[in-house]
């Protein structure tokens, strides 16, 4: 059960923009991540042989001569490692066993005494390929002309809620029958039908991956690493080794930017898988920025047919979508991102009839896996175009379009379910209002074309049903509290806000708190992984149980000590009071060594550690036929998106003056905190939006490097970007908070797209909207010549 | 990746391609092939001559094995990137003479191989009489970059996407080269044999470059697009520059230098020519653009198409011409 | 391959090491002197988060060979506090809240500094310039640039 909280009492420092607990150590150089952490001249050194063929059959594997080289100590190949690894869908071997799948596929793996050895052991091992046909489109890869590339699909285990279809390169299937869409067609005043390529893309995380490992003699192992999940990432490493959760510790520092790359698990079951032929040494494995832009987690690309119509009066009536997810050669954690994009394929709107296929299908390109959005980005970008066209369509606004059907207050969604109260409305509202809706500014220059655009969003949190967070707080001689979570600040902030919610529920300052790290699976609490952008909400919803059992464990023992009602008692500032008999004492000189007994004869109280856990007990399924159901996800939040743009019509190059975004977070614990993570995927978006592309030509990456794969830069950005917070609390989150760092990646492409359509009439395929993109189709559309 | 646009490494051989004599194709840069880039660089010598002679016999004596380097910004990622491979970088940054920057009225501008761009753009004189160069060099990459990169570096290497080298043909550059045979002199024009091939000897250490002095009313533009806004290669790029001359008959001489669609940095000679025979006019400056774009040899990669580049010299040319007609206009007024 | 002995100035202390030819100053911060607030990020000069200052000058140091340093007095981010204080520019950009998962800073903060060093009063178009080699994925530059503004008016 969650924290049925309303929103009257909100203690400090709960809805302050605190500064963050672990900003002095960043800009100091103190502050740990993975590759810094010492380990000695104990430590081994990792290089991966990776196959070079998208799809090929490993026929005979040499490793003689490299185990012969002076200086190596482990040779490994995927015999040595029969297990299968996978979140959701069992699908992957942690080396290549009989078959490799996508250029970059791990097969041997060496250990040495330095890098430099490793990586010439790797040119001494031979492999044999048999090259086999690869697939290399995912609408292509869902026919049954395609080759297959799991074989053995139909023996692979799945999470009950993922349904792969044997035979096929199909490894999730899920459905949306909603209504009946056949029928509704006729009853549209305005019908579009579009399809959408979205292309590959990647996290780009400024810290690549980096994991060590370390078995001893008797097979415990520990991992560290910029892990998003340490939890996850134990329980999948140790299911694939056979070994059990309890002998395998994971260690996460820091992580440099995870945006969904360093959850579940990639690359370091390799270095797990190494270590244990190593008896004792760590052995770490670093990603180069080329190998990060390939061999990891991509997000996923999608071919999207939407067909969407609307009633004369501007009312959504039918929607029927088709997602074929190019998901990668491995997708036992992007099967959920089919899953997940299906039970939001209405988009943020009423529409009672809704027909959705949504395909995740297996290809010989890069693993897709979770990223910033979880196919949201990817859905919306071509779902908020067809919006707006509708609407111009029937000649309405797409601000009022928009108004009339975004989700209100007990919409039925398109699981059948109904939405709960959200803001949505109000950040449309905010949103066209900050960027002047309505009101055509005059370009720049005459060879500029400039246009406004808007789009919206929602997002549940994508997870299992039963997804846990737990918590302790502990108290120390000095006051000071310590709070335990398992979860990471991956820089969105959590470990400030922990230490806010724990501060404001226990009656202490912030200054006071402090977040047990690095997290430790020996000595954290559980915490299932940092992504969903969940932890605000569930692991926030831990940390205040966590705080209130130990404030209750303490008002109790002061209560029995002074012979008073508890619920006279209160903590503030650290402080224990009475508002009965205002007496009072200093939390620190209670919480180890407890009270007196009232006649002095004997102690109450002792050590005081709270504990809290969280876990939503109300998820339903979904029905496999019809993917309608009570409950499907948790909650949604939901907002909104615009900008202003430029076109340069000599150059097709794109200027984005000013953006504007509102979110419905429920409740910001820390605003300013919230507004960044506004800001910074406002920026990732429109990034993805004007320049990112992983160009994949016969699977084999063309610009796996800063140089070719363009990022935005500081002197990309608009001039400003109006960020706006709405607050319609959520039920259960802590004072009402819900997540927010994933959504505001979701709506930028669209909002973009829309504005360039607004500025030149043109329309695209996909993104990136390159300025070469745009000039060759100005000149198409003979705007220009 | 190669990143161009920096010092480094410069070959001490002539290459042969005829292929790319022809233009028939080549790689504007070294695209990185996916699997093979190192994690560190690999094993060399690092050796640091104490004279410009020794350095000289030393390369000479190693040919086919050693690398001269300034910046290395450029060499450090072809090493890595398993595209070149030298057994000994010889160190010449240091040499007498490599770090001066200077000026003089009669002589021009003399900077020396290792001044490292952001000097170049804060020398004075510089920004008084070669306000083009430094506007290129402002271009390069990042400020970081820019602290290791040098002009000469850019030159050698031979880069036709490279920003500086389209002002210093433009400014008929020459280059101080101390080979095997001693001093001598190369014009820039005749330097650059075709993608990252320079007619450098054996033994070939090229010490300044030379500025002639810039003429009077010099005005100059460098336009560069990049696929963002900043810090990127040139997708294309458009050096342009014009000052009076009486010798002409329009009064005026214009000429445009390309960046990154040919072989080797373009001069296209007809735009002058067009721009010199009559009067210029909007008419005139239309035309000479529509020749850059004819002129142009550009290619598909995975930047840009051809086509692209192509319409974007046209656009671009116009548009650093239109500027320089400006800025001339203003000073003649 | 060669080892060259070298001296160089680091944060202000003299230091004398070993190098071999093929280390580059970014690996004998981090590997050989434990100097880890220095990051790589991309090790081709694109990213920036190994900047360090070289005689002043802010450089990526995964592109610069340690043994030509001998001689040269290098900055980190760890030398840009002065017994516990923070420089100005670390004080800024924490109340701008321009950190987030921290793996950028210390590169950010040794460009700004160097910047607001040689450009006291900076515009916001100077500042832009200046960053467009250091990389971030998590703030989106709003709050860096905030950040070196405020610096800039200490």
């Amino acid at each position: 059960m969650g924290n049925r909280i309303t929103q009257t009492e909100v203690p400090k420092p709960v809805g302050e923009s605190k500064p963050r607990l672990d900003a002095r150590e960043k800009v100091t150089g103190a502050a740990i991540f993975a590759d810094d952490i010492q380990f000695g001249n104990a430590l081994l050194h990792a290089r991966i042989l990776r196959s070079p063929h998208p799809h090929a059959l490993i026929t005979s594997i040499d490793t003689s001569q490299a185990e012969a080289l002076p200086g190596v100590k482990a040779v490994v190949t995927g015999q040595d490692f029969p297990g299968y690894i996978g979140l959701y869908l069992l699908d992957r071997h942690i080396f290549c066993r009989d078959r490799v799948r996508y250029v970059g596929d791990p097969v041997a793996g060496v250990a040495a005494i330095s890098e430099a050895i490793a990586e010439k052991a790797l040119e001494l091992i031979e492999v044999e390929y048999e090259v086999l046909e690869p697939v290399l489109d995912g609408e292509y890869g869902a026919s049954p002309d395609s080759t297959v590339i799991h074989p053995a699909l139909a023996e692979y285990k799945a999470a009950s809620f993922i349904l792969p279809q044997p035979g096929t390169n199909i490894s999730n299937y899920f459905k949306i029958r909603k209504g009946d869409v056949e029928q509704a067609w006729g009853r549209c005043a305005a019908i579009v039908e579009r399809k959408y390529r979205i292309p590959h893309i990647q996290h780009v995380p400024i810290e690549t991956h980096v994991a060590i490992a370390q078995a001893d003699e008797t097979g415990k192992v520990t991992l560290w690493g910029n892990s998003q999940s340490p939890f996850a990432q134990r329980n999948l490493i140790a299911q694939a080794l056979g070994i059990s959760q309890s002998d395998m510790r994971v260690i996460a520092p820091y992580v440099g930017g995870g945006f969904g790359s360093k959850a579940g698990v990639s690359m370091e079951s390799l270095a797990v898988a190494i270590a244990t032929r190593v008896k004792g040494r760590p052995v770490k494995l670093v990603l180069t920025r080329e190998e990060e832009f390939y061999t990891a987690f991509v997000r996923q690309g999608l071919i999207a047919y939407f067909k969407m119509g609307c009633s004369e009066d501007g009312r959504l009536v039918a929607m029927e979508n088709r997602f074929y997810w190019d998901a990668g050669a491995y997708t036992e954690y992007g099967v959920n991102i089919t899953r997940a994009s299906g039970y939001s394929s209405s988009g943020p709107y009423e529409v009672p009839n809704v027909k959705t296929d949504s395909y995740c299908v297996y290809t010989n390109h890069p693993v897709g896996g979770p990223m910033r959005g979880f196919g949201m980005p990817e859905m919306h970008a071509g779902l908020e175009q067809c919006i707006d066209e509708l609407a111009l369509q029937i000649g309405m606004d797409p601000v009022e379009f928009r108004r009339i059907n975004c989700l209100k207050d007990g919409s039925i969604l398109v699981t059948g379910s109904q939405m709960h109260p959200t803001g949505l409305s109000q950040c449309l509202e905010k949103t066209a209002e900050a960027i002047a809706w309505g009101h055509k500014a005059l370009p720049s220059a005459p060879n500029k074309r400039r246009g406004k655009g808007l789009a919206l969003m929602w997002k549940a949190p994508a997870m299992p049903p039963n997804a846990g967070s737990s918590a302790w707080v502990e108290l120390t001689e000095d006051g000071r509290v310590a709070v335990g979570v398992g979860g990471q600040d991956l820089g969105q902030g959590a470990f400030t806000v922990m230490a806010q919610l724990a501060a404001g529920a226990l009656g202490v300052p912030y200054e006071w708190v402090k977040v047990s790290t690095p997290v430790d699976t020996r000595y954290s609490p559980y915490e299932w992984q940092t992504v969903a952008s969940r932890l605000t909400w569930s692991m926030g919803n831990a940390v205040v149980n966590a705080a209130r059992d130990a404030r209750r464990q303490i008002l109790d023992m002061t209560a029995e000590a002074w012979g008073e009602d508890p619920d006279k008692l209160d903590i503030i500032d650290g402080m224990v009071v009475s508002y009965s008999s205002e007496r009072e004492v200093p939390l620190k000189d209670i919480v180890i060594y407890g009270l007196p007994k009232p006649d002095n004869r004997g102690w109450i109280g002792g050590p005081v550690i709270g504990r809290g856990k969280f876990m939503p007990d109300y998820v339903t399924g979904l029905d496999p036929e019809t993917g309608q159901g009570e409950r499907a996800v948790v909650h949604y939040t939901t907002g909104a998106q615009a900008v202003e743009l430029e076109v340069d019509l000599d150059t097709g190059q794109i200027e984005i003056i000013r953006g504007a975004a509102a979110f419905d977070v429920g409740k910001a614990i820390n605003p300013e905190m919230v507004k960044a993570q506004i800001e910074g995927g406002f920026v990732q978006g429109m990034s993805s939006a004007l320049f990112e592309c992983m160009q994949l030509k016969d699977g084999v990456m063309q610009n796996p490097s800063f140089v070719d794969y363009r990022i935005a830069t500081s002197c990309d950005i608009p001039e400003g970007i109006k960020t706006m917070i709405v607050e319609v609390p959520q039920d259960d989150g802590p004072w009402g908070a819900r997540g927010v760092g994933e959504h505001s990646m979701v709506p930028t492409v669209p909002a973009i797209a829309n504005a360039i359509y607004d500025a030149i009439g043109i329309r695209f395929e996909g993104p990136p909207f390159t300025a070469e993109k745009v000039y060759l189709a100005m000149l198409e559309a003979g705007i220009i010549t | 990746m190669a990143f161009e646009g920096t010092s480094g490494g410069y070959n001490g051989w002539i290459f042969t391609n005829l292929a790319s004599w022809f233009g028939l194709s080549y790689d504007l840069e070294e695209i990185p092939t996916t699997m093979n880039t190192l994690p560190r660089l690999p094993e060399f010598d690092y050796v640091r001559p104490e004279t410009i002679a020794e350095a000289s016999r030393f390369l000479a004596a190693h040919a086919g094995e050693a690398r001269p380097f300034l910046g290395g910004t450029d060499l450090f990622v072809q090493m890595r990137d398993r595209v070149s491979k030298p057994k000994y970088l010889v160190d010449i940054k240091c040499l007498p003479g490599m770090n001066d920057i200077s000026y003089d009225p009669s002589v021009g501008l003399t900077i020396g191989a290792a001044v490292n761009m952001n000097r170049v753009i804060a020398f004075p004189q510089v920004r008084e009489h070669y306000q083009v160069l430094a506007e290129a060099a402002q271009s390069v990459a990042s400020y970081q970059l820019r602290s290791r990169a040098t002009i000469v570096g850019n030159i050698c290497n031979a880069s036709p996407a490279g920003d500086t080298i389209g002002a210093c043909l433009l400014l008929d550059g020459v280059l101080n080269i101390h080979g095997q045979d001693g001093m001598r002199q190369e014009p820039l024009k005749d330097f650059f044999l075709g993608p990252r091939m320079a007619a450098l000897r054996k033994g070939d250490i090229v010490t300044s470059i030379q500025l002639l002095a810039a003429p009077d009313g010099l005005t100059g533009k460098y336009l560069k697009l990049g696929r963002n806004r900043m810090s990127d290669l040139a997708i294309v790029g458009v050096t342009a520059i014009g000052y009076p001359d009486q010798s002409v008959a329009s009064g005026y001489r214009m000429k445009i230098a390309l960046a990154s669609v040919a072989p080797t940095p373009l001069v296209v000679d007809r735009v002058e020519t067009i721009l010199g025979e009559t009067s210029i006019t909007e008419e005139r400056l239309i035309l000479a653009a529509q020749a850059a774009m004819e002129a142009c040899k550009p290619i598909d990669d995975v930047r840009a198409s051809a086509r692209y580049r192509r319409y974007m010299v046209r656009n671009l040319s116009l548009r650093a011409m239109r500027a320089v007609w400006e800025g001339l206009q203003g000073r003649a007024a | 391959m060669g080892f060259h002995r070298i001296n160089l100035t680091i944060n202000g202390e003299l230091e004398q090491v070993d190098v071999p030819a093929n280390m580059t100053l970014l690996e004998l911060l981090r590997e050989s002197l434990a100097l880890t607030g220095t990051k790589n990020g991309c090790a081709a000069g694109e990213c920036g988060a190994c900047t360090v200052m070289i005689n002043g000058e802010p450089v990526n140091s995964c592109l610069v060979l340690a043994v030509e340093c001998a001689g040269a007095e290098i900055i980190t981010v760890e030398g840009l506090a002065r017994d516990s204080q923070l420089d100005a520019i670390q004080k800024a950009i924490i109340d701008a809240g321009g950190v987030q998962c921290g793996y950028c800073t210390p590169g950010i903060l040794i460009t700004s500094r160097a910047l607001i060093d040689r450009n006291p009063h900076p515009s916001e178009a100077d500042i832009r310039e200046a960053l467009v080699g250091n990389l971030c994925r998590c703030t989106g530059y709003v709050r860096i640039i905030e950040g070196i503004q405020e610096a800039s008016r200490m």
